[in-house]
C-alpha cells in the first residue's frame, strides 16, 4: 500500500468531498473532517510500524508527475518527518474537534481544514521541491481563508498581512529552488537527490544568495525576530483552531525547511553564516520572551513565547551547522530541535486552546479583567498550571528533555549564546508564573464567580495534548528513537 | 522514362502546393470564416443574425483544431516565399486565437445579441482574429505591417461597438489614433530596415542589420518596437489600455486583453530573433528593463482601481511585463520561448476565466466595480470559484496554472542571467496580491447582497446567453487547474514549439 500518498490524499479527498455534502447543517461536514483524519492517521500509524529507525530516508514512493521539469510525486520520510506527520494529524484531530465557533462545522470549514491538513502533511512528507512549495503556498491560501472567515474583529487586516508576509516569504524560497534545479546535473525538483548531489556547493556568492533566499522564506515563517510581525496579529484574530494549526504546525514549516534545504542541501553555506543564524535565534528568543512578559492579552502572551521557543530551536539548528561541533554534539542539538518542534507543539496549541477556553468562560482575554479563576475553575486551573509548567520547561514535562539536549549541542557549538539564551527561560518562568497569578489566583471578582468549568467536549480536546505533554516530558525516547537524528542528518 | 520525369516533377510541385495550403488550412479557415460571415450579415434577415455567431465561433474551433492537425501530422515548415512561418509559436498562438476567439464569441452574446449590427461585430472579430494569426506567423516586414494595421482596424471597431456609448466613443478614438500612430512610426522603422537590407525578409534584415551602422540599426529599431510594445501594451506605450478596455464591450475587453497582446509579444519575440539575431545592440537588457517597468507600473496602478475592469486592465499591462521577461531571454536561455508560450496558454486561459465571471456579475449587478462582487460566493458559489482560481492563478499561487507558468519564466530568467529581472518580478508578485485580493476578499468574504442597478424587469434580458457566460467560466477555470496539476502534456508540448529561424 503506498501509505505515505494515501496519508496525503485521504483528507484531500475529504476536502473534495465537502462541496457534495447536503446544504443545511448538520454533522455531516465534521464527520467528513474526523473520519479523513483518522484515517489519514491510521497510514501514520502504519507507516510508523514499517519505519526503521536505523535508516535514513525511507519508504519513499515515487510516481511520474512532469517529466519534462524534473518533476515527479516524490515523498519519503526521515526521523524528522515522521514526527512531524504524526504531531500534524494529533493537532488536526485536536483542531477540528474543538471546532470553529460554537455553530455545528460548515462545509467550508471542514473543507479549509482538510485542505491545509493535506498540505501540511504533503509538505512534511515530499521529497519533491515542486510539491513541497505547492504545499507550502497552499498552507497559506487554506490559512488566509481560515483567518478571513472565522477570524476576530479586525480578521481582514490579520489575514492580509498574514498572506502578503508569508508570499514575500514562499518566494524567494521558489527562487531558491530554481537556482538548485538549474545548478544540478539533470534539473531535477528531486530532494533526495539534490541533497546527495549538492549543487550548490561552497560559500561564494551564488551560494550565499541561495541560502539567504531559503532562509528569508523559512525565518519568515519560523518566524525569526526582525520577521515576527505578522505571528502576534494572525494568532490574536484567528479562531482558536486557528491559531492551534498555526503554533502547532504552520510554524514547523519554517524550521523544518530550515533543517531539509538550508542544512541538509548546503551545510557548508550554513557554516558561514552559523553564527549570525544563532544570533537571530538569541535575539528572537530574548526578544519574544521579553515582549511576552509586558502582555496583558493571553494570546499574544502565548504568541511571543511561540517566538521565544521557535528561536530556542533555530539556536539548536545554527549549533548543528556550526565548524567546531563534535558530531555528538551536532545529533543533540538536531534531536533536541526536532523535540522541541513536537513539544512546542503540543504545548502551545494546549496554551491557545486553554486561552480560547478562558475567553469563551469569562468573555475576556485581558489579564488585567481576570482573577481568582482557581475558584469557579478547578479543572481548567489544574491543567493551565500543568502547561504553563510545561511551556517554561519544568522537568518530567514535555519540552524539558527538548530544551535539554538542544542546550548541550548548542553549548558545545555557541556557549556565549547558548548561556545567554538559557536567561530566556528564566524570564519566561517568570511571566509564566506571574500570568498565572494574575488570573487565576487572588480575589475572584463578582462577574466570574458563576462559570461553568470544562465541559465534557473540551477535555476530550485537551486530554490527548496533556497526556502527550507528560509521556514526552517522562519518556522522551517515545518520540526520540524515531527521531534519532544520527541515522539522516548529513 | 522520357516523359515521366516531367510528370513526376509536374506532380511533386502539383503535391507541393496542396501541402502549402494544408499548412495554412487555420489562417485559410478564419479568411474564409471572415469573408463568410460578412455575407452572412449582409444578407440574413435581423431575427436570425444568432446564425453568424454560431458560423464564427465554429470557424474558430476549427481553426483551432486545424492548427493542432499540422502541428501534429506534418510538422513546422516556412511557406509562401518564406514570409509565413508555420512552427511552434505561430501554430500555438492559432491555437489560442482558435479556442480564446471562440469564448469571446460566447462572453459576447449577452450583450450584443439583439443589437442592430449583431452579424457584422462577428465577422470584424474574425477579422482581428485573422490579423492576429498572421501576425504571430510573419516572417516578413510588409507582412507586420499589413497585420498590425489590419488588427488595429478591427479592434477599433470592436472596442467602439457601443456607439450610443460617449465612453465608448472616446475609447475608441483614442486607441485608434494611438494605434495609428505607433503603426505608422513602426512602418516607417521597417523601411529602414528595408533600405539597408534591400528586401523585407526579416531573415535577410537580420543579415544587412548585422553590418549596418550601429546609429541607424538603433534608431529603426526602435520605432518597430514602438509598434509591438503598443500591441503588447508594454509601458510607455500602454496608456490607452484603461481607457479601452473601460469603453469596449466587456466580451472585447476580454478580447483585447489576450489575443492582440499574445500576437503582439510572439510577433515581438520573432522579429528580434530573425531581425536582430544574436543579441544584436543589446536588446535583451533593453527588453529586460521595459518588462521590468512594465510590470511594476501595471502592478502599481491597479492597487488604486475600484473598476473591477480598470483593475483588470492594469493586471494585464502587469502580465505583458511577465511575459516580456521570457522574450529577454530569448537569446540567452533556452528555456525561454517555452517559457514564453506556456505563459501565454496559462495566461490565455486564467484572463478569460476572471473576464467571464466579470461580464455574468455585470450582467446581474449592472455594474463592475468591486463592491458588485459582494457576496457572490453566497450568490453563485462556482462563479466565486472560477474567479478565486483566476485571480491566484493571475499571482501564480500553486498548483496552478499561473503558478507554473511563472515557475517557467523565473527559470528562463535566471537561466539567462538576468536573476534582478525575476527578483523584482516576485517583488512585483508580492504587490499584485494586494489588488487581487481586494477584487476576491468581497466575493468571498462579504455575505450583503447588493442592490445596485438590480433591475428585475429587465432581468430575462439581462439573463440572455447567461448560462453559456457561466460555462464558459467553468470550462475556463477547470483549464485553470488542470494545466497547473497535469501540466505535462503542455509543457512536453511547448518544449518541442521551436521557432523556425
Amino acid at each position: 500500500m503506498p501509505w505515505l500518498t494515501l496519508t496525503i490524499v485521504l483528507p484531500f479527498l475529504g476536502a473534495a468531498l465537502t462541496p457534495l455534502l447536503p446544504a443545511r447543517p448538520g454533522r455531516a461536514p465534521l464527520l467528513v473532517a474526523l473520519g479523513a483524519t483518522a484515517l489519514a492517521g491510521v497510514c501514520v500509524i502504519a507507516t510508523w510500524i514499517r519505519f526503521d529507525p536505523a535508516d535514513g530516508m525511507q519508504l519513499v514512493e515515487q510516481a511520474t508527475w512532469i517529466p519534462s521539469l524534473g518533476v515527479a510525486w516524490r515523498l519519503g520520510v526521515d526521523g524528522m518527518s515522521l514526527a512531524l506527520v504524526a504531531l500534524t494529524v494529533v493537532l488536526f484531530l485536536v483542531a477540528i474537534i474543538h471546532g470553529l465557533g460554537p455553530a455545528p462545522m460548515s462545509r467550508a470549514a471542514a473543507g479549509l481544514l482538510l485542505l491545509l491538513e493535506a498540505s501540511c502533511l504533503a509538505y512534511f512528507l515530499a521529497e519533491d521541491f515542486f510539491l513541497f512549495y505547492i504545499a507550502f503556498d497552499v498552507t497559506l491560501v487554506a490559512m488566509y481563508f481560515l483567518i478571513a472567515l472565522w477570524g476576530g474583529e479586525r480578521r481582514r487586516y490579520a489575514a492580509l498581512k498574514f498572506f502578503l508576509y508569508t508570499l514575500i516569504g514562499s518566494l524567494p524560497v521558489l527562487l531558491g529552488i530554481i537556482a538548485m534545479v538549474l545548478a544540478s546535473d539533470h534539473g531535477t525538483f528531486d530532494m533526495i537527490r539534490l541533497a546527495d548531489e549538492q549543487p550548490i556547493a561552497g560559500t561564494g556568492l551564488g551560494a550565499s544568495l541561495a541560502f539567504v533566499a531559503f532562509f528569508a522564506g523559512f525565518a519568515i515563517k519560523t518566524p525569526i525576530v526582525p520577521f515576527h510581525t505578522w505571528l502576534p496579529a494572525a494568532h490574536v484574530e484567528a479562531p482558536t483552531s486557528g491559531s492551534v494549526l498555526l503554533a502547532g504546525v504552520l510554524l514547523k514549516l519554517g524550521t523544518y525547511g530550515l533543517i531539509r534545504v538550508n542544512l541538509q542541501m548546503m551545510p557548508e553555506a550554513f557554516q558561514h553564516f552559523a553564527l549570525p543564524v544563532a544570533l537571530l535565534g538569541l535575539v528572537s528568543a530574548l526578544y519574544g520572551s521579553l515582549v511576552a512578559l509586558a502582555q496583558t492579552d493571553l494570546k499574544r502572551l502565548v504568541a511571543y513565547t511561540s517566538i521565544n521557543h521557535m528561536g530556542y530551536i533555530v539556536i539548536g539548528i545554527a549549533a548543528a551547522a556550526a565548524t567546531g561541533i563534535s558530531d555528538r554534539g551536532r545529533e543533540l542539538a538536531i534531536d533536541g530541535a526536532v523535540l522541541q518542534m513536537i513539544a512546542h507543539g503540543i504545548v502551545t496549541s494546549g496554551l491557545f486552546l486553554l486561552a480560547g477556553m478562558i475567553a469563551e468562560k469569562t468573555g475576556t482575554r485581558d489579564l488585567r479583567r481576570l482573577g481568582g479563576l482557581f475558584r469557579p475553575l478547578p479543572v481548567l486551573g489544574a491543567v493551565v498550571s500543568i502547561m504553563f509548567f510545561a511551556s517554561l520547561g519544568l522537568p518530567g514535562l514535555a519540552q524539558f528533555p527538548a530544551e535539554l539536549q538542544l542546550f548541550l549541542g548548542a553549548f558545545d557549538a555557541f556557549p556565549v549564546v547558548g548561556a545567554l539564551a538559557v536567561s530566556g527561560i528564566v524570564i519566561t518562568a517568570g511571566l509564566f508564573l506571574l500570568a498565572l497569578q494574575r488570573a487565576f489566583m487572588g480575589r475572584t471578582p463578582e462577574r466570574l464567580h458563576d462559570l461553568a468549568d470544562l465541559t465534557r467536549r473540551e477535555r476530550a480536546t485537551l486530554a490527548p495534548l496533556l497526556l502527550l505533554t507528560v509521556v514526552l516530558g517522562i519518556y522522551p525516547r517515545l518520540a526520540l528513537d524515531a527521531i534519532h537524528s544520527a541515522s539522516w542528518l548529513l | 522514362m522520357g516523359n515521366g520525369g516531367t510528370l513526376q516533377q509536374a506532380k511533386t510541385a502539383e503535391d507541393t502546393m496542396l501541402r502549402e495550403l494544408a499548412w495554412l488550412a487555420p489562417i485559410g479557415t478564419l479568411a474564409v470564416a471572415a469573408i463568410v460571415a460578412v455575407a452572412l450579415a449582409t444578407f440574413l434577415p435581423r431575427a436570425h443574425q444568432r446564425a453568424v455567431a454560431t458560423w464564427v465561433t465554429v470557424a474558430h474551433l476549427t481553426c483551432a483544431a486545424l492548427a493542432a492537425g499540422v502541428w501534429l501530422d506534418r510538422g513546422f515548415r516556412s511557406t509562401m516565399s518564406a514570409t509565413v512561418q508555420v512552427d511552434g509559436p505561430s501554430l500555438a498562438l492559432t491555437g489560442v486565437v482558435g479556442i480564446g476567439g471562440a469564448i469571446c464569441c460566447i462572453l459576447a452574446a449577452p450583450a450584443v445579441r439583439g443589437t442592430d449590427r449583431e452579424g457584422e461585430f462577428y465577422a470584424v472579430l474574425t477579422f482581428a482574429s485573422l490579423s492576429c494569426v498572421v501576425l504571430a506567423s510573419a516572417a516578413d516586414a510588409a507582412l507586420i505591417a499589413i497585420a498590425i494595421g489590419a488588427l488595429g482596424l478591427a479592434t477599433f471597431i470592436l472596442t467602439g461597438y457601443l456607439r450610443g456609448s460617449k465612453r465608448a466613443n472616446e475609447a475608441s478614438i483614442k486607441y485608434y489614433i494611438f494605434g495609428t500612430v505607433s503603426g505608422a512610426i513602426m512602418a516607417y522603422g521597417l523601411s529602414w530596415w528595408f533600405g539597408q537590407a534591400g528586401t523585407t525578409s526579416l531573415r535577410e534584415i537580420g543579415v544587412a542589420l548585422s553590418s549596418a551602422p550601429a546609429g541607424i540599426v538603433v534608431a529603426s529599431t526602435a520605432m518597430v518596437l514602438v509598434g509591438l510594445f503598443y500591441k503588447a501594451a508594454a509601458v510607455p506605450f500602454h496608456f490607452w489600455t484603461p481607457d479601452a478596455y473601460d469603453g469596449a464591450p466587456l466580451a472585447v475587453a476580454a478580447y483585447l486583453s489576450v489575443l492582440p497582446k499574445l500576437a503582439g509579444l510572439i510577433a515581438l519575440a520573432r522579429v528580434l530573433t530573425l531581425a536582430l539575431p544574436a543579441d544584436l545592440i543589446g536588446w535583451s537588457t533593453v527588453i529586460a528593463i521595459v518588462a521590468a517597468a512594465t510590470m511594476t507600473l501595471g502592478n502599481l496602478a491597479a492597487l488604486r482601481q475600484d473598476n473591477a475592469v480598470r483593475l483588470l486592465a492594469y493586471s494585464s499591462i502587469a502580465q505583458s511585463g511577465y511575459m516580456l521577461m521570457a522574450v529577454a531571454a530569448l537569446d540567452r536561455s533556452e528555456q525561454a520561448l517555452p517559457a514564453l508560450i506556456y505563459y501565454a496558454i496559462a495566461y490565455a486561459a486564467t484572463n478569460l476565466a476572471v473576464f467571464a465571471v466579470v461580464i455574468a456579475v455585470q450582467r446581474e449587478q449592472g455594474s463592475v466595480a468591486i463592491s458588485a462582487f459582494a457576496g457572490l460566493g453566497r450568490r453563485h458559489p462556482r462563479q466565486a470559484t472560477a474567479l478565486g482560481l483566476g485571480l491566484l492563478s493571475l499571482v501564480g499561487i500553486p498548483p496552478l496554472t499561473g503558478f507554473v507558468g511563472k515557475l517557467e519564466l523565473f527559470t528562463a530568467s535566471i537561466d539567462a542571467d538576468q536573476t534582478w529581472l525575476a527578483v523584482i518580478a516576485v517583488v512585483n508578485t508580492v504587490i499584485s496580491l494586494f489588488y487581487y485580493l481586494r477584487l476576491l476578499t468581497p466575493a468571498i468574504l462579504e455575505s450583503s447582497e447588493p442592490t445596485v442597478g438590480r433591475d428585475d424587469t429587465d432581468r430575462s434580458g439581462r439573463r440572455h446567453g447567461i448560462r453559456a457566460v457561466n460555462r464558459a467560466a467553468t470550462a475556463a477555470a477547470s483549464a485553470v487547474l488542470v494545466f497547473g496539476l497535469a501540466a505535462e502534456p503542455l509543457l512536453s508540448l511547448v518544449d518541442h514549439a521551436t521557432m523556425l529561424r
